[in-house]
């Protein structure tokens, strides 16, 4: 998925919120579900993630030869989650890692781009959706059979407990494990519009990004859960046996049963299938995944595979990360119905529901053969529905897809009006050089324009329109990145070397990159500390480094500049890691501790093709792109290399020098403020250009001498101040001829003249908006 | 998507009308800027409301009559070594929350200049709040309250005092979150009072009513 960040930047908490009023439409929810389940984990958290005595050899001898998918969570010294071992019944790997990355604010697996809030909502989602694991995460049954959540797990429950589930032998353990009232079961729904609860939509799960698929899952697991608990009950009903070991027991015998599991189990850590230590219900399940199924454990083997997505006979889908594998956890968890009232598969995309049918299935199920029999029909037919439905939205699956190759059609069309303009863009554009009165700048400014017109030309064009039309649920943001995005295939992808060389030169003719580079030599050595890091604040390792300087490689290899904002926010991200790595928890990492990390990181990393890059980015991005997270992350990368290339050791540090107050005019006429842009935004910048031209005395003054001459006196603030508005004020004669253009530049106004704060650019915005808002 | 922002609409509220605003946080180094409005952006919800990779980046919303206003709040290093890079940050803001530490006279001084510089050099109609951090500290107190709120009146800022500490003096957290919340939500609707009328798209607006204007 192309989406432009990982999951983790949108709102998780909303999500929740979010999900219940989903729900609701739904119709197939019972509102407690999922929070349940949550709730539980949170509460015997300790029992499934151990902490301190707990390495790595010790969980995968506890997952030893326990069913597929059960897990344990390990914690680093400092508590946070680190890594996540997972049984996968593999011949040569038993138990797989899968590392995590934790900050106080995410928690995601460091393969997938999926993040989450907390630890225990990352495993509720890994029970429902692969993701990037070969199999769902299996919490044990005894868990989702605790239906309310005053029905607290056991506090002092340990990781062998965990996986060791106390057994069963309570009578009413079938009153545990039926349906609570009010619930409903799961109901198929593969429309876009009820947020498909239990097969998801593959088209609705691009439309709306990663957070919708923590939505889903939760609500998902409201719809699984029922019938999961529900299918153990008509495994209790048919074989006591192995139902009964399936359900956990919620009486008072409790805490000495997981007591007792406890102090029998620990030679289960070693070899787990081996020992049968506390319930019928375990041995059931250990034997099932340790054996060969035999028909009186087929059913329960069934369960178990279904529910790990590891299905042979079921599913020959391959096993390929994806986000929307958590279909496989669910849809065979339904109750299966009656042969006799199968469906033919059919091609029906509104709703194909087995709930009506589910009423019957108790009945109908009457012995453990019938069942295995009927469930196989059932996937079998299920599966038979899914792939016509497959087919049926194969064409609108990836609608960026659909779009991108729409827009190299067009590219590529001789007689087209926009395959003409393009070509003569890319033509110009690979003929544009750096000269004397055009600097880099003004080249990508003129790409940026060029695109702009480019992505009307295309809005106009019926095709495009009317396949946007059709996208028309999709947010006009998204609408908006992705005709970016595909224009940017066919525009930038090609012109992209050139435009670095450009960028290149612009600025090794100028001086400014020999002055980065022997900079970044002065202050390469430099510790943290000398760069005023905040004390306590860990840098990136080497290892990290390394991996930091390949994401800078593909960072420089993406033509995109939104694939580059994409990579860079990653970047970020990894400093944030590595800052808190031996911080204590709850400190909070603002600003003050992480530019100067981001400088360190820069120092050590190369600085010429970095600035290539963020000027790429800074005058190449739509601007609505250019605000938010990336928008910000961007000005500190922006930040810290100006910082590096005008550090000057002796001076009094509050001094701007000339070159300083130019870049700063210079950054003041970038395109970052006109994120408020619509596409329409075309208009306003050919009259920026006009304006840029005006403010060119920008190259003129030499960089040495003159910023001797203009050197303030230490603690000279005021007068550093000065000094910009001076300069500035001939920035502020373009800005004047921008206003009518809504910009949004801050406008340096010079204290001898109040009255200029009447004529800035956001009182000029109230006329011109006129036109905006009619 | 990663601009952390005004794409995604709001399904819950159609009718709201959304607008978005940046808000700079500038002060000296370790004056607790970030922690401040974590607390803040923490404290109405559980979690963050929008998940962000670190805390120099935040986004909250604030929910007035009929508007929801997202502030997306940038912070800046307080170091003075870097204070040269603070223009970049605060370009655009429309709103500005600057932090001293009431312990410590020499940040109120620099409080000080960051106001002078922020009427002077950001945006004409910047809302500006002062923040009084670590008021927990009373006994070292070393900026009176009376003598930054008349700053603060004088030259037209909101003002507030804050505590920095959350986990010693919980009861006076609690109190403190509304605190600025409440802030948060003035400068809210004065920074909406000066920039809806005014404001020609995209920020202050849905995407539904300009874009589609546009298209």
């Amino acid at each position: 998925m192309e989406s432009l960040e990982d999951g983790p930047d949108q709102g998780h908490a909303k999500c929740c919120v979010k999900s219940s009023r989903r729900m609701s439409n739904g119709d197939s929810a019972p509102a407690s579900g999922p929070f349940v389940l949550l709730l539980h984990l949170r509460a015997c958290q300790e029992a499934w993630a151990p902490g301190a005595p707990w390495t790595k050899d010790g969980a995968h001898a506890a997952l030893w030869g326990r069913p597929a998918g059960s897990f344990l969570v390990l914690r680093d010294s400092s508590a946070r989650p680190e890594l996540l071992c997972v049984c996968v019944e593999g011949a040569s790997e038993p138990v797989k890692d899968f590392p995590i990355r934790g900050s106080g604010t995410v928690v995601q697996l460091i393969d997938s781009h999926l993040g989450f809030p907390d630890l225990a909502q990352l495993v509720v989602f890994y029970t429902l959706s692969r993701d990037v694991l070969p199999v769902c995460l299996l919490v044990p049954a005894w868990m989702s059979s605790l239906a309310k959540p005053s029905e607290k797990p056991p506090p002092q429950l340990g990781p062998k407990s965990w996986l060791c589930p106390p057994s069963n032998t309570s009578s009413d353990s079938m009153s545990v494990s039926s349906v609570a009232p009010g619930v409903v079961m799961c109901t198929i729904q593969l429309t876009t519009a009820s947020g498909a609860l239990c097969i998801v939509n593959p088209l609705y799960v691009h439309e709306h990004g990663d957070d919708w698929l923590s939505q889903a899952s939760v609500s998902a697991q409201q719809g699984a859960h029922p019938d999961k608990r529900r299918f153990e009950r008509r495994l209790s009903k048919t074989r006591p046996w192995g139902g009964a070991g399936l359900v956990k027991n919620r009486g008072i015998s409790l805490d000495e049963e997981t007591l007792q599991s406890y102090s029998k189990g620990p030679a289960g850590a070693g070899v787990g299938a081996a020992v049968v230590t506390t319930s019928t219900g375990v041995v059931l399940r250990r034997s099932s995944s340790s054996s060969t199924s035999s028909t009186s454990s087929s059913s329960c083997d069934l369960f178990q595979r279904a529910s790990t997505g590891s299905s042979v006979f079921y599913s020959s889908a391959p096993q390929s990360p994806h986000r929307v594998s958590w279909v496989e956890s669910n849809m065979w968890m339904s109750p299966p119905p009656p042969p006799s009232l199968l469906h033919p598969p059919s091609l029906e995309l509104d709703s194909l529901s087995v709930s009506s049918m589910e009423e019957e299935t108790d009945s109908a199920c009457s012995s453990p053969a019938l069942s295995h029999h009927s469930r196989l029909l059932l996937a079998g037919k299920m599966k038979n529905r899914l792939s016509a439905v497959g087919n049926a939205l194969g064409g609108l699956v990836n609608p960026q897809k659909r779009l991108t190759n729409r827009v190299q059609e067009l590219s590529r069309s001789r007689s087209g009006g926009f395959g003409v303009a393009l070509r003569a863009f890319v033509e110009q554009t690979q003929r544009a050089v750096v000269a004397e009165a055009v600097t880099s700048t003004d080249i990508l400014q003129e790409v940026r324009t060029s695109l702009t017109g480019l992505r009307d030309m295309l809005m106009e064009h019926t095709d495009v329109s009317s396949l946007m039309d059709s996208m028309a649920d999709l947010p006009e943001a998204e609408l908006d990145v992705m005709l970016e995005t595909s224009l940017h295939k066919v525009a930038l992808k090609p012109v992209s070397s050139h435009l670095y060389s450009c960028i290149h030169s612009s600025h090794s003719s100028d001086g400014s990159f020999q002055k980065l580079q022997s900079n970044q030599h002065t202050l390469e050595g430099r510790s943290l500390e000398e760069l005023e890091g905040t004390s306590g604040t860990g840098v990136p390792d080497p290892v990290t480094m390394e991996k930091i300087q390949q994401r800078w490689v593909s960072m420089h290899g993406a033509y995109s500049p939104n694939t580059k904002v994409h990579i860079l926010l990653k970047v970020c991200k990894t400093i944030y890691h590595s800052m808190r790595a031996n911080a204590k928890p709850g400190v909070v990492f603002g600003a003050d501790d992480f530019l100067p990390c981001l400088t360190w990181v820069l120092l050590r990393s190369d600085v010429v093709t970095l600035q290539i890059d963020t000027d790429y980015m800074m005058e190449l991005l739509d601007p609505m792109q250019l605000q938010g997270e990336g928008g910000y992350y961007l000005t500190s990368v922006y930040s810290a290399l100006f910082y590096i290339s005008t550090f000057r050791p002796r001076l009094a540090v509050r001094q701007l020098s000339v070159e300083a107050q130019q870049s700063l005019s210079q950054w003041h006429r970038r395109r970052t403020l006109h994120c408020n842009q619509s596409r329409r935004g075309c208009h306003r910048r050919t009259i920026r250009r006009h304006a840029n031209t005006k403010t060119s005395p920008k190259d003129a003054p030499g960089p040495e001498g003159e910023s001797r001459d203009t050197q303030v006196p230490p603690g000279g603030s005021e007068e550093t101040l000065q000094v910009i508005t001076d300069h500035q004020s001939v920035v502020e004669v373009c800005m004047k001829e921008q206003s009518e253009n809504h910009t949004q530049e801050p406008q340096p106004r010079d204290n001898k003249s109040p009255g200029v704060r009447g004529s800035g650019p956001d009182a000029k915005t109230g006329p011109s908006q006129g036109g905006w808002a009619d | 998507m990663s601009t952390g922002g005004n794409g995604r609409p709001n399904g819950s509220l159609p009718q709201t009308k959304i607008c978005q605003f940046k808000l700079v946080l500038l002060g000296d180094m370790a004056v607790g800027k970030s922690s401040l409005v974590l607390r803040f952006v923490k404290g109405q919800f559980d979690e963050f409301q929008e998940t962000t990779i670190g805390a120099a980046f935040l986004a909250q919303s604030v929910c007035l009559d009929d508007t929801t206003v997202k502030f997306e709040i940038w912070d800046t290093a307080g170091q003075e070594r870097y204070h040269s890079l603070a223009p970049m940050y605060y370009r655009g803001a429309q709103a500005a929350i600057v932090v001293f530490d009431i312990t410590k006279p020499e940040t109120f001084e620099r409080a000080k200049a960051w106001v002078k510089e922020l009427q002077r050099q950001a945006s004409p109609n910047i809302v500006i709040a002062l923040a009084g951090n670590k008021a927990d500290l009373a006994e070292k107190r070393l900026v009176e309250y009376e003598d930054a709120q008349t700053y603060a009146e004088d030259i037209g800022l909101l003002f507030m005092e804050t505590s920095a500490k959350t986990a010693m003096n919980r009861k006076r957290c609690q109190k403190q979150t509304p605190r600025i919340s409440h802030t948060l939500h003035e400068i809210g609707e004065l920074t909406s009072k000066i920039r809806i009328p005014s404001l020609p798209r995209g920020a202050a607006e849905t995407k539904s009513s300009a874009n589609r204007l546009a298209s």
